[in-house]
């Protein structure tokens, strides 16, 4: 009996090209599967307070005065006829910033702001954020959280 | 006794149980390898194992507490609803309604609370006896594994309660998800299932809660006790000598019959060096395995008779509590969160996994293994204590001597009056 030929040339790439198919067919699919499953997880539709909403008659904000809006976590700040909107969601961790003396204060972590939501102390990485006021047409005022503007935009009525 | 005698000579008993109670060493043997329950261990152990000391038992402890948390969480879930006008109303009910509810939900929180305490001392008992050196480095990486898995569980079940403590802990934790490199945003939002801590969360959660993490967990509670048995054992300081080539025939017990039976190569299937070292599992093992469980459900049914899991007021979003705290096990992290968020909440756990897990592959040298503080690991067990200290202060700081504001308070003072904002 002849000792057992080694494999040829060609079987052994035979064998790769029937390995590298089998391979690449089994990641595509675990790649493909595994990406819808990611997809799945992820939310088309939010449960949650829009985004956009409607604050509330321009005349029921007192001139000088920093309204808290509960459920849209914002500050309505108007001085004379201007209009703004500050975040109430502190920029560290989440949390909602109460008014304090200096401007407002983050119970978690105890990061302060100023009136301007410039961070004064504590971890906050950066000022709170102020978003888009503009007037509706049955004269609302209408916030944007998806548009960020600097502190200097103002809705003058 | 004797309708037990008689059941067991019986038909049936002989179906169920096989070997029954032993009356000799070959049954002792048998009785291990038979049951499906006890195959898991091996028939003999070394003296050495046996010893309180040598363990302390805490990977065994962790493991009971994981049962009782089964149990008790199956029962919790009969009555508990995932929804955000509801889940508050079902703790009241546990607490207030339910026969026996308050009891079975005290157990399910302190039991949690012990079995993150327990699974860290196990952690700790195993780099302080070297016990994750050669052949044991995967068995150290799955452990690795269902540390995080336990603190996933645990901050899983934070928010089920939906009260105040869950709400902002979960709102914390996602935003220091947020802080991550790259995906942090999208990672959020895909904890969350949106924007902020809500209905989605909710639900998210619980199902992690409920079968992911624990599915997980099984699985690899079976692949840790597996590798155990596999890689032959606890660790022991003479495990070295155990190999074939280092064993003189020789000199091995000729009146044994079995004597050469135990001659392998490797650690695999010989439980010790010489059979002399060695007892019957049933019943030295078993017999203090049960007594372990009995004082660990004994110790929490006491807990959870004596003291109530706390549960604070509904949750609600615009009122964050003053100072607004995570779980324990991760104030020290909270408080290096407290000086910033990416470096304390990203960096700090991210470097320090990494550690654990290149930990058996770094330090590759054989001595010390199987002992408590070996001085041939002056330097490891050095660096190592440095580090679970500066995480115990860490914790202690942020548990007592923070109150509000995330301010400096001294624990034996009284609490100063929390002034609200807005």
């Amino acid at each position: 009996m002849t000792p057992q030929q080694p494999p040829s040339d060609s079987t052994s790439r035979r064998s790769f090209v029937q390995l590298a198919i089998g391979w690449s067919v089994a990641a595509l699919a675990a790649a493909a599967s595994s990406g819808a499953a990611v997809r799945f997880l992820v939310p088309n539709v939010l449960y949650e307070p829009s985004l956009r909403f409607k604050a509330g008659k321009p005349d029921d904000f007192p001139d000088g005065s920093v309204t808290f809006l509960e459920d849209e976590r914002v500050f309505i700040v108007r001085q004379g006829n201007t209009y703004r909107c500050l975040s109430a969601v502190c920029t560290h961790l989440g949390c909602t910033v109460g008014r304090s003396e200096l401007g407002f204060h983050c119970p978690c972590h105890g990061s302060s702001f100023d009136e301007q939501g410039k961070v004064k102390g504590g971890p906050a990485p950066r000022a709170l954020e102020w978003f888009m006021v503009t007037l509706s047409k049955d004269r609302h005022l209408l916030v944007d959280k998806n548009e960020r503007v600097d502190a200097e935009k103002y809705l003058v009525l | 006794m004797k309708a037990w005698k008689w059941f067991e000579g019986s038909r049936v008993g002989r179906s169920v149980f096989r070997v029954g109670i032993p009356r000799s060493n070959l049954e002792r043997a048998q009785a291990m390898v038979s049951s499906f329950l006890l195959h898991v261990q091996p028939a003999k152990v070394n003296r050495r194992t046996l010893r309180p000391a040598t363990t302390l038992g805490l990977g065994l402890i962790s493991l009971y507490l994981l049962g009782i948390l089964t149990v008790t969480g199956i029962l919790l879930m009969f009555y508990y609803v995932p929804a955000t006008d509801r889940a508050y109303d079902a703790m009241k009910d546990l607490q207030y309604v339910v026969s026996a509810g308050l009891v079975i939900r005290n157990m399910h929180r302190w039991a949690a609370h012990l079995m993150v305490l327990f699974v860290m001392l196990h952690l700790c008992r195993v780099f302080y006896t070297g016990a994750y050196k050669r052949p044991r480095e995967f068995n150290w990486l799955v452990g690795i594994a269902l540390f995080l898995l336990t603190l996933g569980l645990s901050f899983t079940g934070y928010l089920l309660p939906w009260d105040q403590l869950a709400f902002w802990a979960i709102t914390v934790g996602a935003n220091i998800a947020a802080y991550a490199p790259v995906v942090g945003p999208e990672l959020k939002f895909l904890i969350l299932g949106g924007n902020s801590v809500g209905q989605e969360a909710l639900i998210r959660f619980y199902t992690l809660h409920v079968i992911v993490l624990p599915a997980l967990m099984a699985f690899m509670v079976s692949v840790h006790l597996w590798r155990v048995r596999k890689d032959g054992g606890l660790a022991r300081p003479e495990e070295g000598a155990d190999r074939l080539e280092r064993i003189d025939v020789e000199h091995l017990p000729t009146n044994k019959s079995y004597g050469l039976m135990e001659l392998t190569r490797s650690t695999s299937l010989q439980v010790g060096k010489n059979p002399e070292d060695e007892v019957f599992s049933w019943p030295h093992l078993v017999f203090r395995e049960m007594l372990l469980l009995l004082a660990v459900i004994a110790v929490v049914l006491f807990l959870a008779v004596f003291w109530n899991a706390p549960l604070e007021e509904v949750a609600n979003a615009i009122h964050p509590p003053n100072p607004a705290k995570a779980p324990w096990y991760f104030l020290g992290l909270q408080e290096l969160v407290s000086y910033s968020a990416f470096w304390g909440g990203v960096v700090a756990p991210a470097v320090l996994v990494t550690a654990l897990v290149m930990l058996p592959y770094l330090d590759r040298q054989a001595v010390g293994a199987g002992r408590w503080f070996a001085r041939e690991r002056r330097l490891a067990n050095t660096v190592f204590t440095i580090f679970l200290i500066i995480a115990v202060v860490l914790t202690v700081i942020g548990s007592v001597f923070r109150g509000p504001n995330w301010g400096w308070v001294k624990p034996w003072a009284q609490p100063p009056a929390v002034t609200e904002g807005h």
